[in-house]
């Protein structure tokens, strides 16, 4: 993270979105909105003093998934890159009841600013990766088998991450939400929201294999005595070193149990979870102080609006499509626009890290050509024949298709009417633009209508 | 009338065990422009594309016909080879009878008679052909990464050791994402921060 913020290549903007994309491959025009951050973060040294004193607390931390808390002016965790605050106008005092301002009093450097505003900026690229990850399938809607989120000591992945993390709200000691108790029991229950058609997704998520077998691990590890359950439907390990690492967990004394939890309910101050033990063929049930799911990955909020705002397109699950499934991973079907990570689809930290160098070494191969060809398979306009109605201009789906005026000799005079021109870099020849076209005026080359009606010929003569 | 020859592929057994190659190619000679026409193994190999460049030579061919797999695996290898030997790359047709043919057919009468019929409409289109240009744009070389996790970071250092520029864009207040949520990760179990 210190190598990406120091790199002089690299300019960051972070709490930012992507606004804007307009134009093509190796000219890209995008606009960026800096959401207010109402810190000025030149002025700001990150001493954190204001944190230490916003009277706004106890908002749930959304970076320990509400299982920690913040106060309104903070940083997502101490080690935050870069290491400065933001001001969270919703929960701000100042911002709600007109007054407090205790961390622009005490600011040692006068960053606080209550009239930070959103602002826009515009950058020129050749060439856009996308890597905007994964979000976690939202259980607690569609399993009311394992409680709808009711038992607090039903947990995510995720929220087990930060709970066995030392900077996270427990320091790294392993306890129940609920009580703050150590569990001396831990269940972990795989493929949640994955490979479930009925509830949740048809895929696997590739990763909650591998990261259950280490949770499991971890409990065994930090926990002296504990038990860890894991209740699966497959152990997939397809990986370098992953079924060695499984075999780990085994041999930690990890009780893996192949069925699918029916039921969780409450008893005392215990879960217990109905299961079917498939390999033994009988019913079980399992008493645990804690239960983690594996959930499934989907794309991050907001991916499909972000896709449609680039210009390219996402599958079934919303997932960024690639070009092709096995020879184009990292490309889309826009040109120089190209996928990272787990925005293509669900992965493991190995497999992101080697798609997101496949992905730079692209765009590197695009940067180190003097300039670009042009595929020359594009639409043109036969001025002439253009009648000027711009039915063609909504139905481009790249943009490229505008009006310009031109000036004819008729009518005794010159005349000057506007026909449609179309931008070659821009067009991606799909033809969308030539069936549109009321006047044939639109023709596209190498697939002029001279020639499909030669094909046509050929069929029917 | 142009000089046309037509290369039809047997892509192992992947085309000719369903389509009758030979009656391809022999059907093709018939048609209008065509003065050459033959099977071949494997056409995108270099023997293959070694053959249509002879073919063009002796034949003084000046429009191109290849019946083989979908343009998207070798439309480009065929563009090149007959541009190799001075042909522009646009006066050529590529016939798929792989994908939309033997691989969704199983009568060989019948998927033999279709390939031909794609031949013939190929044949027809090429003579209409003309040469294109392809044109060039200028590339800004700077790269936009959106998402800051450990697949855009990776990616940004990647291009910015490269010597490009990278404006790295990420929602949150800090760069990260998911990864510095975990804590240690599989199968090394190291520190994920």
């Amino acid at each position: 993270m210190v190598a990406v913020a120091q790199h002089p290549n690299i300019k960051m903007y972070t709490y930012a979105e992507i606004e804007a994309v307009s134009g093509y491959i190796g000219n890209f025009t995008v606009t960026i909105r800096r959401k207010a951050k109402y810190v000025d973060w030149d002025k700001c040294n990150g001493c954190g003093t204001c944190e230490t004193k916003c009277p706004s607390k106890n908002i749930k931390n959304e970076f320990d998934l509400g299982l920690g808390t913040r106060t309104a002016i903070h940083k997502a965790f101490p080690q935050a890159v870069p290491n400065k605050p933001v001001i969270d106008a919703e929960n701000c005092r100042k911002f709600k009841t007109g007054k407090c301002g205790v961390c622009e009093k005490i600011c040692p450097t006068k960053a606080i600013n209550f009239e930070d505003k959103d602002e826009l900026v515009t950058e020129n690229v050749g060439a856009i990766v996308m890597a905007t990850g994964f979000d976690l399938f939202d259980w607690t809607e569609t399993y009311g088998e394992y409680g709808y989120g009711r038992f607090p000591d039903v947990v995510s992945g995720l929220h087990f991450e930060r709970l066995v993390n030392a900077s996270g709200p427990t320091g790294g000691k392993i306890k129940r939400p609920s009580d703050g108790r150590i569990p001396e029991s831990v269940a972990f229950i795989k493929c949640v929201g994955s490979r479930d058609d009925t509830k949740g997704k048809t895929y696997c998520s590739r990763a909650c294999c591998m990261y259950t077998a280490k949770h499991a691990m971890q409990v065994k590890e930090k926990i002296p005595g504990s038990e860890a359950y894991v209740f699966y439907m497959d152990v997939r390990t397809a990986g370098k070193n992953y079924e060695e690492f499984y075999q780990r967990g085994v041999n930690a004394g990890v009780k893996y149990i192949r069925g699918r939890v029916s039921k969780i309910y409450p008893r005392g101050d215990k879960l217990v979870l109905k299961s079917e033990d498939t390999l033994l063929g009988r019913p079980i049930e399992v008493e645990v102080d804690m239960v983690v799911l594996a959930t499934a990955m989907v794309p991050a909020r907001g991916s499909a609006e972000l896709a449609k705002l680039v210009g390219f397109s996402t599958d079934k699950d919303g997932f960024f499509q690639e070009a092709h499934p096995k020879l184009q991973p990292v490309e889309t079907f826009t040109g120089g626009v190209y996928l990272a990570g787990a925005c293509q689809g669900p992965k493991d930290i190995p497999d992101t890290v080697a798609q997101a160098s496949a992905a730079a070494v692209k765009v590197c191969g695009l940067f180190s050509k003097p300039e670009l060809a042009t595929q020359p398979m594009v639409s043109e306009v036969e001025a002439g024949k253009c009648s000027g109605c711009e039915f063609c201009v909504p139905i481009c789906p790249y943009k490229a298709i505008t009006m310009k005026a031109i000036q004819e000799r008729g009518h005794g005079g010159v005349i000057e009417r506007r026909v449609a021109t179309v931008n070659e870099g821009l067009c991606q020849g799909c033809g969308a633009c030539v069936g549109a076209c009321r006047s044939g005026a639109l023709n596209l080359k190498g697939f002029t209508d001279e020639q499909i009606v030669a094909e046509v010929d050929a069929l029917c003569l | 009338m142009k000089r046309v020859g037509v290369f039809v592929c047997d892509c192992g057994t992947n085309i000719a065990a369903v389509v009758d190659t030979e009656r391809v190619a022999r059907e093709a000679t018939e048609m209008p422009g065509v003065v050459f026409a033959t099977t071949y193994k494997y056409m995108c190999s270099d023997p293959g594309q070694d053959l249509i460049k002879k073919a063009i030579r002796e034949h003084n061919l000046q429009q191109v016909v290849v019946a083989s797999c979908s343009p998207r695996m070798h439309e480009n290898t065929f563009r090149k080879a007959i541009a190799d030997v001075g042909l522009n790359p646009y006066l050529f047709e590529m016939v798929n009878i792989r994908e939309q043919d033997s691989w969704v057919h199983a009568d060989k009468e019948q998927a033999t008679r279709k390939a031909s019929d794609l031949v013939r409409m190929a044949v027809f289109k090429v003579l209409k052909n003309k040469p294109l240009q392809t044109g060039t744009i200028p590339i800004t070389k700077r790269a936009l990464v959106v998402g800051a996790g450990i697949a855009g970071m990776q990616s940004a250092l990647d291009i910015a050791e490269a010597g490009y520029e990278v404006v790295l864009v990420d929602r949150e207040a800090t760069i990260g994402g998911r990864m510095v949520q975990l804590d240690k990760t599989f199968p090394t179990l190291d520190c994920s921060a």
